[in-house]
């Protein structure tokens, strides 16, 4: 069954939660996004249902996070619970019934940029800790780590320094040169703490693209291939009867299983156990 | 006031015992970073005074504000106003959530507390801080009954908002059900589909299930009173008597005050 980080939000059924969330993690610049847009075919080429998500794309908070950081007057308790805001709106209501449908779920970052950012910007970690413990524990955490000194070249010739990339809500009185490499460090430090904590797989991100896809396509494959987390015979049940009769509260999955299904132009079979049926043993448990 | 005018930072000094001192004043200085652990306990430590109202929808709470308002002005303190859900950064959002029905319990939860985050940075706090009298209201107390209600987990929502600050006083306006359901039934058309507790499908009659979602909240109003030390008023007598009550109240936390700016 999967689980959370210590507290369950109301009415998230956490047993047929089947399908694998992957998150790929790591500072900007560090590639996350190529990366995404090399293992999503790739994924679906293998027949698997891909969703794909990332910080500010909910519906609900997206919008209102791009014109708060538009001004100068974003505190860091407010802008932390925004994005936490938008967060929960996708955990709920896209990872969530995607995962519920079988789908493999690619999340560029996770709860762990976020805490990073917040706790840099001085806020509280336990804090922070205590709000994200609502978020479904990933399949596995890809940190891509990249070391500073191979960060500036490839923000410095692709689009340029930013102001919230760079921390200058926290640096304002450096330029933004300086203001990126201290804030960026401090994220790096962070992410190193956060590392152990939260089990991240480090991938050696200072390498060129290719090389990294590679590494990581290893690595999934490894992960796909896992034995689902043991569950009970009442809990496999349930999510099967879940996928015959059709369950309103199931209509945003559906959505998206068919709307991405369709566009490939093969058909959706959720597959939540790794493709076999589970063995079960004399105490109706998955052996 | 030259003290203010002279700049806080200016003017302060450490006494032998290690308190910041203006003058004969000891006071609390804003530290480099607000964390929500920084917070200090207990009294919340700041030069102003933060007096808010808590109840039901129909309590009289906000008509109660607003005469301790009249009051406060009338003697001259320089007296902020800040209402629940009210953040220009944030509204927008949970205007935009309540409209297409899109907030869940956790989702309606979060972005009330993003919307109290940002008064709380940007009016809040910098006003105690410069010795204002802020008025609130609802408050935390509010969310707390509000999204227990809608289910979420109670101590979830203490460390959410462990960043408010404490308030001198919390006056909880206490009223039965039916006398509340009566008010807002004479006062208006139809009840908003958050404001029922629609989203929770308790039952389909709007009226019913405000009833039903007001009695839930009650309910955790009442088990908060010890646990936060609400100032109770009874909100069935007369509203001169409550208005009398609040202010004999409010006065008492005024007059140990030594450091309120008064309007200019």
């Amino acid at each position: 069954m999967r689980e959370t980080y210590g507290k369950k939000l109301p009415g998230m059924k956490l047993s047929d939660l089947a399908g694998k969330l992957i998150v790929i993690e790591g500072t900007d610049g560090a590639g996350r996004t190529t990366q995404i847009n090399l293992l999503k075919p790739w994924l679906e080429e293998m027949g698997h249902a891909v969703l794909d998500t990332g910080m500010t794309r909910s519906p609900l908070a997206g919008d209102g996070i791009r014109r708060a950081k538009e001004g100068n007057n974003l505190g860091r308790v407010t802008q932390s619970l925004f994005y936490a805001t938008d967060f929960v709106d996708r955990l709920e209501n896209e990872i969530a019934p995607a995962l519920r449908a079988g789908f493999v779920v690619l999340t560029d970052r996770y709860i762990y940029s976020l805490m990073a950012r917040a706790i840099v910007r001085g806020v509280d970690a336990a804090w922070i800790r205590s709000i994200y413990s609502v978020a479904l524990k990933p399949d596995a955490v890809f940190y891509l780590r990249v070391g500073i000194e191979d960060l500036i070249p490839r923000v410095i010739f692709s689009r340029g320094f930013d102001y919230w990339e760079s921390g200058m809500d926290l640096y304002p009185a450096h330029d933004m040169y300086e203001a990126f490499c201290n804030y960026q460090k401090a994220l790096l430090g962070e992410f190193d703490r956060l590392s152990g904590e939260f089990a991240f797989e480090i991938v050696d991100a200072s390498r060129d693209a290719k090389t990294v896809f590679a590494v990581l396509k290893a690595r999934i494959r490894g992960v796909l291939e896992r034995a689902p987390a043991e569950i009970t015979l009442q809990e496999y049940i349930a999510s099967r009867i879940d996928r015959l009769v059709y369950s309103p509260e199931r209509k945003p999955a559906t959505a998206v299983a068919s709307a991405s299904a369709s566009s490939k132009g093969f058909e959706l079979v959720p597959q939540p156990f790794g493709g076999s049926s589970p063995r079960l043993n004399g105490n109706g448990r998955t052996a | 006031m030259d003290l203010f005018q002279s700049g806080l930072h200016n003017a302060a000094h450490t006494d032998a015992n290690g308190h910041v001192k203006i003058g004969p004043f000891e006071v609390f200085l804003p530290r480099e970073s607000f964390t929500p652990a920084a917070k200090p306990a207990g009294h919340h430590g700041y030069p102003g005074r933060l007096f808010i109202v808590e109840g039901i929808d129909g309590s009289g709470k906000s008509t109660q504000l607003s005469l301790l308002h009249k009051w406060l002005e009338a003697k001259g303190y320089g007296v902020v106003f800040s209402e629940w859900n009210s953040s220009p950064l944030v509204k927008d959002t949970t205007k935009l959530g309540k409209k297409k029905k899109m907030l869940t319990p956790a989702t309606f939860s979060l972005i009330h507390a993003t919307d109290f985050a940002d008064r709380t940075e940007k009016s809040i706090l910098p006003l105690l801080k410069a010795g204002a009298v802020v008025l609130c209201d609802r408050y935390v107390y509010t969310a707390f009954a509000r999204d227990v209600a809608r289910g979420m987990d109670r101590q979830w929502l203490r460390s959410l908002y462990e960043f408010a600050v404490k308030p001198t006083v919390a006056f909880y306006f206490r009223v039965p059900l039916e006398t509340a359901i009566g008010r807002i039934a004479a006062a208006r058309d139809c009840l908003k589909f958050y404001e029922a507790g629609m989203d929770l499908g308790l039952c389909d009659d709007p009226v019913e299930s405000f009833r039903i979602f007001q009695g839930r909240i009650l309910e955790e109003y009442e088990r908060m009173i010890p646990e936060f030390n609400l100032t109770v008023v009874d909100a069935t007598l007369p509203v001169e008597a409550q208005q009398a009550q609040v202010r004999q109240i409010a006065q008492r936390h005024l007059e140990d005050a030594r450091e309120l700016r008064v309007k200019p």
